[in-house]
């Protein structure tokens, strides 16, 4: 699940996405492009976990608590160091709708002399199967950290080589071995995110700082027609999940999941609820009183408040121990990318301070870099002091819950059980 | 035999006539081949779909041979349809209500329309068409989001409406509202239907209304007589073309309301087909299927009724 998903690029989240019936080609594409290492066993590396999480097939699934690093294969190594970056060349990034500050591509292609393209996806499974096509040549690839099994079986990505990459001393520590991706080899990190409550407090009396469970916020029925949460499954069955008190937020267990769905429901009974993405534009527009939103969506409020609006009437709650729904997106080299080099060196400039902050200053998404703290983004006048509550922390990420890669059956189950809630 | 003409022997002429059936077939031949292939081979498609499986990633796999396919995706549809679970039956009540709901408006709407540049436009004639159909010009999504703009509570439809007096509070018109589902079906649909309306309308000949007229017929007479039973053609061929569309909507929902109480059958395909990692997607095209099995039924009458029509007209 992704913040920008659904995006087009009037940076309206609608239901254009559609994939194509035309998966059965991604597939086949995909087992080509893997020459059979679907199977890790087949692979001529081999995958290091902790302990025993995985899918079906043996998949490894990465958690916190059961790290995964990814095998490597001979057929796909790491380019050689010290090598000279390419000249007169053209990035091609492929990337999510309005997810990059195009001032940090012209000043990259400045310092390097050469042009950056970028191409955009709306969700994770159509650039997927794009690239599994094979028919692209992108350097440069924004995935999220759940489909890393299919990047690497895929062998969709190159390993990286650190020697291009210095930067990655600026990234927190947490991102130097994440989990998902043990000792870095194939990303390092993009944007981080939190999933909260965002709410009108010029309409709304309650405040969720002050409430016994705020994921109940939005089961108000006084509040009808003017509560919204977000469109996707995962997100939205958790937050069903959560107003339960259960914050395993990848649960296989059938029970809760159904129970988390038939929470939604009651939510669409209640308030006959709004599913939609827009959390950035409704709820400074006014049209939606509460909304589960996430936390960049909610820092580029300012940017969209009606004239005469103050922004502080918008207010983003994430629990202040950091028990809440947190997630990353990664950066990472595509294999056969033509520019290889200049796409580690891009990388790398995406982990400068600098560059950094005039990305987020673009797109509200923070970057787990040192030096980005609330204090700095308010200083830098890129965020109101009033939404501080929107700024990831390195803690976060040891006491929030990730919404990670389930087991097909049970991905099945959550879909199921919200398509249910949708359609209440 | 007249002079100088050449005597044409049995033989040949059946040569002739069977050159002349191969020449129109050939004629045809592209056609029916590209409506074929884009007919046969996605409907095909959908089945390989509907009847495949997942991958290790829960990725949709395509069975092409039909002795392999699976029965799971059919029969997790038939549990959402009538199993302890089901919960289609409700949308598919909802959807036929919008849909009935918004034909009749727009049949209401664009029948005095059509009527008018059929019969009285004149010289303008060309001019009201440019206009009827200057609203193509402009994508339906982009037409849809220009609604979101003039429905916004300090909008301009409320602004009208108080100035009119006709609301004392602004109405919260994408807060969820059956109406506004409806109306944006009519918005986006009613051009098709006053085309074909007019072309149907257009047609009629003149005389025949003047002998209406002429026979002592008042003009609302006429109307209901002459004119509405000469049309009757063009309103089915209308409601057709613009009901069939309207029932595998799911973008108008989507973007004026986003509510789940107003969720109609084409957003539950559309969920189905988007799910995460696509672990739904078999089951979206088992509903798709049925639903184009479904809207064949329409398309068989008005087939027939076109049928009947022109024998009767011979």
């Amino acid at each position: 699940m992704h913040p920008r998903e659904g995006w087009t690029e009037d940076r309206r989240a609608g239901g254009l996405s559609r994939r194509s019936f035309l998966r059965q080609g991604a597939a086949a594409g995909l087992l080509a492009a893997g020459a059979g290492s679907l199977l890790p066993g087949c692979s001529s590396g081999t995958t290091t976990t902790t302990s025993g999480a995985h899918a079906t097939g043996g998949i490894p699934l990465p958690r916190p608590n059961n790290p995964v690093t990814w095998p490597l294969s001979k057929d796909n190594p790491a380019i050689k160091s010290g090598l000279a970056p390419e000249q007169n060349a053209t990035l091609r990034l492929f990337n999510w709708v309005a997810y990059i500050n195009p001032d940090c591509l012209k000043a990259f292609g400045k310092k390097y002399n050469c042009k950056v393209e970028v191409t955009t996806f709306q969700n994770m499974d159509a650039a997927l199967a794009k690239l599994r096509s094979g028919q692209l040549n992108f350097d440069v690839f924004f995935p999220t950290v759940d489909v890393m099994a299919q990047l690497v079986y895929g062998k969709l990505i190159q390993p990286l080589n650190h020697s291009y990459i210095p930067n990655i001393t600026q990234a927190w520590p947490d991102f130097t071995n994440p989990f998902y991706d043990g000792k870095w080899q194939y990303t390092v990190p993009y944007t981080i995110y939190t999933t909260g409550i965002a709410w009108r407090k010029d309409h709304v009396n309650e405040n969720p700082y002050t409430m016994a469970n705020p994921w109940a916020m939005p089961w108000q029925a006084k509040h009808k027609n003017r509560v919204a949460i977000l469109d996707d499954a995962r997100e939205s069955i958790s937050l069903g999940l959560m107003k339960n008190g259960i914050f395993n937020l990848n649960t296989t267990n059938p029970n809760q999941i159904t129970a988390a769905g038939k929470a939604i429901q009651d939510l669409a009974r209640l308030t006959n609820v709004h599913v939609d993405n827009n959390d950035y534009t409704e709820v400074p527009s006014g049209q939606i009183w509460i909304h589960h939103a996430w936390s960049g969506d909610i820092a580029a409020a300012p940017s969209y408040m009606p004239k005469g609006v103050n922004v502080d009437v918008v207010g983003y709650w994430f629990p202040p121990d950091g028990r809440g729904p947190v997630g990353n997106d990664t950066i990472t080299v595509l294999r056969g990318a033509p520019n290889p080099v200049l796409a580690h060196l891009f990388l790398n400039y995406m982990l400068d301070l600098n560059n950094v902050l005039t990305n987020i200053s673009f797109n509200g998404y923070m970057q787990p870099v040192n030096g980005v703290t609330p204090q700095r983004l308010v200083k830098e006048q890129i965020l109101p002091p009033s939404l501080m509550s929107t700024v990831v922390l390195p803690s976060y990420f040891r006491r929030g819950v990730m919404e990670l890669q389930i087991p097909v059956a049970t991905n099945a189950l959550w879909e199921q059980a919200w398509l249910q809630a949708k359609s209440t | 035999m007249a002079p100088g003409q050449e005597h044409v022997g049995p033989g040949r002429r059946n040569r002739q006539k069977e050159a002349h059936r191969l020449f129109w077939a050939a004629l045809a031949a592209p056609g029916i081949i590209w409506l074929a292939l884009l007919f046969i081979v996605p409907f095909y498609a959908i089945l390989a779909i509907a009847g495949g499986q997942l991958d290790l990633f829960g990725v949709p796999v395509a069975v092409w041979n039909p002795l392999h396919w699976s029965s799971a995706n059919f029969s997790a549809a038939w549990h959402d349809v009538a199993g302890s679970s089901a919960f289609v039956g409700p949308i598919i009540g909802r959807t036929l209500v919008y849909v009935a709901l918004a034909s009749l408006i727009s049949l209401l709407i664009a029948y005095p329309v059509a009527y008018f540049v059929a019969r009285f436009a004149g010289r303008r004639k060309a001019l009201f068409l440019v206009l009827l159909i200057a609203p193509f010009w402009i994508s339906y999504m982009m037409r849809m989001l220009a609604w979101i703009d003039l429905l916004q509570a300090n909008g301009y439809v409320n602004k009208a409406l108080s100035l009119l007096h006709l609301i004392s509070q602004p109405v919260n018109w994408l807060g969820g509202l059956g109406i506004t589902v409806v109306f944006g079906l009519v918005y986006g649909y009613i051009p098709y239907l006053i085309l074909v309306l007019y072309a149907g309308l257009d047609r009629i000949d003149p005389a025949l209304i003047e002998a209406g007229r002429d026979l002592g017929l008042g003009r609302v007479r006429t109307f209901v007589h002459v004119t509405l039973p000469l049309s009757r053609q063009a309103i089915l061929t209308g409601m057709l073309i613009t009901m069939l569309p309207m029932l595998g909507d799911y973008f108008t929902n989507q973007l004026l309301s986003g509510t789940s109480g107003t969720t109609m059958f084409g957003n539950v395909i559309d969920d189905q087909l988007s799910s995460s990692g696509g672990v739904l997607q078999g089951e979206g095209a088992v509903f798709s299927m049925l639903f184009l099995l479904v809207l064949v039924a329409p398309m068989i009458y008005y087939v027939v009724a076109t049928n009947r029509s022109s024998q009767g007209a011979a």
